[in-house]
Order: C-alpha cells, then structure tokens, then sequence
C-alpha cells in the first residue's frame, strides 16, 4: 500500500510530463491542468491503497481515459461555450514566452543566453510538432519512448494490437524527423 | 539515426521542456498535488460504526475514547443491559396497573348492584349474568 509521501513523491515526478501530455492533446493549459488534477484526484481518492510501483501505470491510464473524457465532453457542449474557451486561451499563451525565459534563466545557468534562446526555441519546436502529430501516433510515441512502456503495454493502454503500437511509433518517428528537417533542426 | 535514437533525443527535449514550465504552471500543479495528497484515503480515519444501543458520550462520539479500557467494556454491557431491565420493569407495571383498572370496575359495578343503581337492563344482558355465576362459583 503506498503511502501518503509515497503517493506525493511519484506525483511530484509524474506531474509534469503528465501535464505536457495533455497540453499536446488539448492544446489549452487551463484544460491541460484541469485533466491532470482530475486525474490526480482519482488516482488519490479510489487507487492509493494499491502498492507503490502501480502508481505510475495506473496514472498513466487514468490520465489517458480523463484526456479522453474531456474530448467526449467537449463535443457535447455548445458553440458559444467553445468560442469563450477559445478566446480565453489565446489570453494564456500571450503570457507563456516570459515565463518561459525566466524559468530557462533559473535552470540553466551554466550556458549562454544566446545558446539558450536557442534551445528553448528548439524545444518549443520540437513540443509544437510533437502536438501537431495525429493523437494516436502522438500517444503512441509518448508511452512508447517518453512513459517508457514496452510495446504490449502501449498497446493495452491504446487498446489495440502490439503491430499496430509499432506501426504508430514508426510513423510518428518518421513524420516528426521529417517536420524537424523542414524547420531546420536536425537531432 | 535509427528510430529508438531519434525517439530518446526527442525524450531529453521533452524533459527539458519540462523543466522550462510557467511558474504559473508549477504553482497550479503543486496545488493540485496537495489536493489530491489531502485526499489520501490510506490516511483518513473511517467513520466508526456504532451500534444505536450504545452508550453516546455527546461529545463527539466514541471515536476519542479508548475503547479497549475495562471501564469502557463495563459502560457497553450496561448500555445494553441497562435498556433489556428497564423494559421488564415497563412491562411488570403496566401489567399492574392493567390488574388495578379490572379491580376498580368490579368495585364500581358491584357497589352499585348492592344500591341497587344499577339498570333494569343490565340484568337482561347476558354476559353480566355469566359474570354474576362465575363469581359464585355456579
């Protein structure tokens, strides 16, 4: 049974990666942090008596299905609702840049401000082609090599076959090294 | 660059976006993280189950005291012995008091047979004249 400071350090070091990944799918940081709170708030409320090492599967699918419930929900609601979500979103993303540089300032101290300028825009592009993949290539590509399932795992988190994780995989590496050339970047 | 190269360079981009959050981000996700912690249900004490005969403290429940003393086992035996006796002694006085009704009627009616209050039609009702032989034992 994990505990309470068990629980708050594998949230701690899941947190973000989550909220990355739903910010891919949902494109909107609001919505992105609602999803991982929902999710997290499960994950304490019905699955905390379960061992430690079950955490992280175990998040990684309620994250998933709390992504997915948002789509459903979103389809339901009403136009004018969409179009207040929409406006309110392009209000956050005028405030992400600063930010953003201040917390590049704080981590890398190490490396020029030009190198990285840089690097931060290397990997705003690298973020920016990664949502512009098709969701199941994306997810695919995320829970393979970023959520470091294997192969079956992937595929009874997607709920489809292991040739078919693979040949997402396969085809998103191939799409996102293609979108990064067109852009200049080579990795 | 095969596949499973490209895939963990793109993994140490993705964590260094991470790393590069909005403070508005972190502080939002840490809130989120103590809600859900503060939620912890290993943690939470459940409600105690708490049958109604027992004996209530009024202040707060049974949760806050040990339960396990001797003196606290005796308080439960009285709670439920306590509510069985005073029962029994309910049911002995209505009992009586039932006993004491039926004795004063018989007094009234008999007094005012031997007054001679009583109606001409009581003599004709038949249960009376079953309850007259009864009592002398015809």
């Amino acid at each position: 049974m994990a505990t309470r400071e068990e629980l708050g350090e594998f949230l701690a070091s899941a947190e973000r990666r989550a909220y990355k990944q739903a910010l891919f799918a949902l494109r909107d940081e609001d919505n992105a942090l609602d999803v991982v709170q929902d999710a997290m708030l499960k994950l304490a409320e019905h699955y905390s008596d379960r061992p430690a090492q079950e955490l992280a599967p175990l998040f990684t699918r309620i994250l998933q299905n709390s992504i997915h419930d948002f789509f459903r929900r979103q389809k339901v609601r009403s136009t004018w609702v969409t179009l207040l979500s929409a406006f309110s979103g392009n209000q956050d993303s005028e405030e992400d840049p600063l930010e953003t540089l201040e917390a590049a300032q704080g981590t890398q101290a190490a490396e020029s401000a030009a190198d990285q300028a840089e690097r931060s825009q290397i990997v705003a592009i690298i973020e920016e082609e990664i949502a512009n993949l098709p969701a199941r290539q994306r997810q695919a590509f995320l829970l393979r090599y970023w959520e470091d399932l294997d192969v079956a795992e992937t595929a009874a988190e997607m709920g489809c076959s292991e040739g078919s994780v693979k040949t997402h995989c396969s085809r998103a590496t191939h799409a996102l090294a293609q979108a990064l050339l067109a852009r200049g970047i080579t990795l | 660059m095969n596949e499973v190269e490209f895939a963990y360079r793109v993994r140490q981009a993705l964590n260094e976006g991470t790393d590069q959050l909005p403070y508005r981000v972190l502080l939002r996700l840490e809130q989120a993280r103590r809600t859900a912690l503060a939620r912890h249900k290993v943690g939470v004490e459940r409600p105690l189950w708490i049958p109604a005969l027992r004996f209530s403290t009024g202040w707060g429940g049974l949760a806050a005291v040990d339960q396990t003393a001797p003196a606290w086992r005796w308080i439960r035996r009285l709670g439920l012995v306590v509510p069985i006796v005073t029962l029994a002694v309910g049911f002995v006085d209505i009992y009586r008091w039932h006993e004491d009704q039926a004795v004063a009627e018989h007094a009234n009616m008999d007094l005012a047979v031997l007054l001679d209050d009583t109606p001409i039609d009581t003599y004709a009702d038949k249960g009376f004249g079953v309850m007259i032989r009864d009592e002398q034992g015809i």
